[in-house]
């Protein structure tokens, strides 16, 4: 059965071809949530609240582009609305906790290469780094980048590529390591 | 053409370190997932405030201010009739039930972002009394949407009640606790799929709508 049969099913209410469905792309929704997130609790929140909007939203969908495409640009919403809830709530909590350490002072340890390579990324502009892990992590095209993200394709190669040249930049220090 | 700037060797590395390293996805627990979201999907939206509903609701305030007026008017020259006392009534009566369902929405959202959040931190050295207190302030939301018009609902009465008793045991944490108590809240959360509730009640309205006064 083909995935425009599938989804006629789960619009007509057929429950194992909603599970079906959901098999087909659970795996790529759910690795996508991960990247953005990094946490394996928000990531199972994000893949299921995407998942519960798509099929609330399924009669909506014309087939105009792959299903896939559509449940991405859901789940790159559904991800990073949640994350800018999360990283304001957080914030606030930074914000009070730096306002109580007042004159205290920490000492960080020299960070290897993952932990630089994982504060670069994260310090990346929102639109930067969603490119950069859609793309170079996760091997979506521009196409589909601009899709879920609702920009233009030369957008997304744009940030891409600024992405690239931040990064270049923070980890100069591992210069040898590429050029080896 | 390549920029000047680009370097295929660093763009390469650094896609396998990154692949590699950040972030790296593990084996998604598929059936846990689909149980919650069969849950969730069978606990349809309990509130629904939708663009139109706010100009409706603009819309009826016009009208009672009109009809005050009128009446008014009416009570000057000395013939108040039933008819218009009663639509006054039915309209002021309707705009206190639209309030309440704004006010379930925002209290909705706040509880839904220091749910997440908190589960989030579940094991992170956030400051515990901190959170007691802000799951205290909600609690005293919670129970004032329990006694309010809103909880006639059975599904809002029940996601209220739910959320009572969750909110209870964080307000009740220990600042000096292990994290043993706070993953027995999570693991409550997750066995109650009360999260996938809560957001199944929170329509996808504007975002001013959804997540003003939001924590």
């Amino acid at each position: 059965m083909d995935e425009t049969q599938l989804i006629a099913r789960v619009r007509a209410g057929d429950s194992a071809a909603e599970r079906a469905l959901y098999d087909a792309h659970v795996d790529r929704v759910y690795r996508l949530a991960f990247r953005l997130s990094g946490d394996d609790t928000l990531a199972q929140d994000f893949t299921q609240e995407a998942f519960i909007r798509a099929f609330d939203k399924l009669s909506s969908f014309r087939g105009e582009s792959a299903f896939s495409t559509w449940l991405h640009t859901i789940t790159t919403t559904v991800v990073l609305n949640g994350l800018r809830k999360v990283k304001r709530f957080r914030q606030r909590e930074a914000d009070i906790d730096d306002a109580q350490e007042i004159g205290s002072t920490h000492r960080h340890a020299e960070p290897d290469l993952k932990l630089r390579l994982k504060k670069a990324i994260d310090e990346l502009p929102e639109g930067y780094r969603t490119v950069f892990l859609m793309h170079d992590v996760e091997g979506y095209t521009h196409e589909e980048i601009g899709a879920a993200l609702g920009v233009e394709t030369g957008t997304s190669k744009a940030q891409l590529s600024r992405a690239r040249a931040k990064l270049r930049v923070a980890l100069a220090d591992f210069a040898g390591e590429w050029i080896a | 053409m390549m920029d000047q700037h680009e370097d295929p060797q660093f763009d390469q590395w650094l896609k396998d370190v990154a692949r590699t390293t950040y972030h790296a996805p593990r084996t998604p627990p598929r059936d846990e997932m689909w149980k919650r979201i069969e849950a969730a999907r069978r606990h349809k939206q309990v509130v629904v405030i939708r663009p139109w509903l706010r100009w409706a609701l603009a819309a009826a305030a016009v009208l009672v201010l009109g009809i005050g007026i009128g009446r008014v008017s009416v009570v000057k020259e000395q013939h108040i009739a039933k008819a218009p006392a009663q639509a006054v009534q039915d309209t002021i009566d309707a705009l206190a039930n639209q309030a309440y369902q704004i006010a379930a929405t925002q209290y909705l959202s706040r509880t839904e972002t220091f749910l997440t959040a908190f589960r989030a931190d579940a094991n992170r050295s956030a400051n515990t009394a901190r959170l007691a207190r802000q799951a205290r302030d909600l609690l005293s939301t919670t129970q004032l949407m329990l006694d309010s018009p809103a909880a006639k609902d059975p599904r809002l009465r029940s996601l209220l009640e739910d959320l009572e008793l969750v909110l209870m045991q964080i307000s009740l944490l220990n600042p000096l606790e292990d994290g043993r108590d706070r993953d027995l809240i999570t693991q409550g959360m997750n066995q109650s799929n009360v999260l996938p509730k809560l957001r199944s009640a929170i329509p996808a309205g504007p975002v001013p709508v959804r997540t003003e006064g939001a924590l």
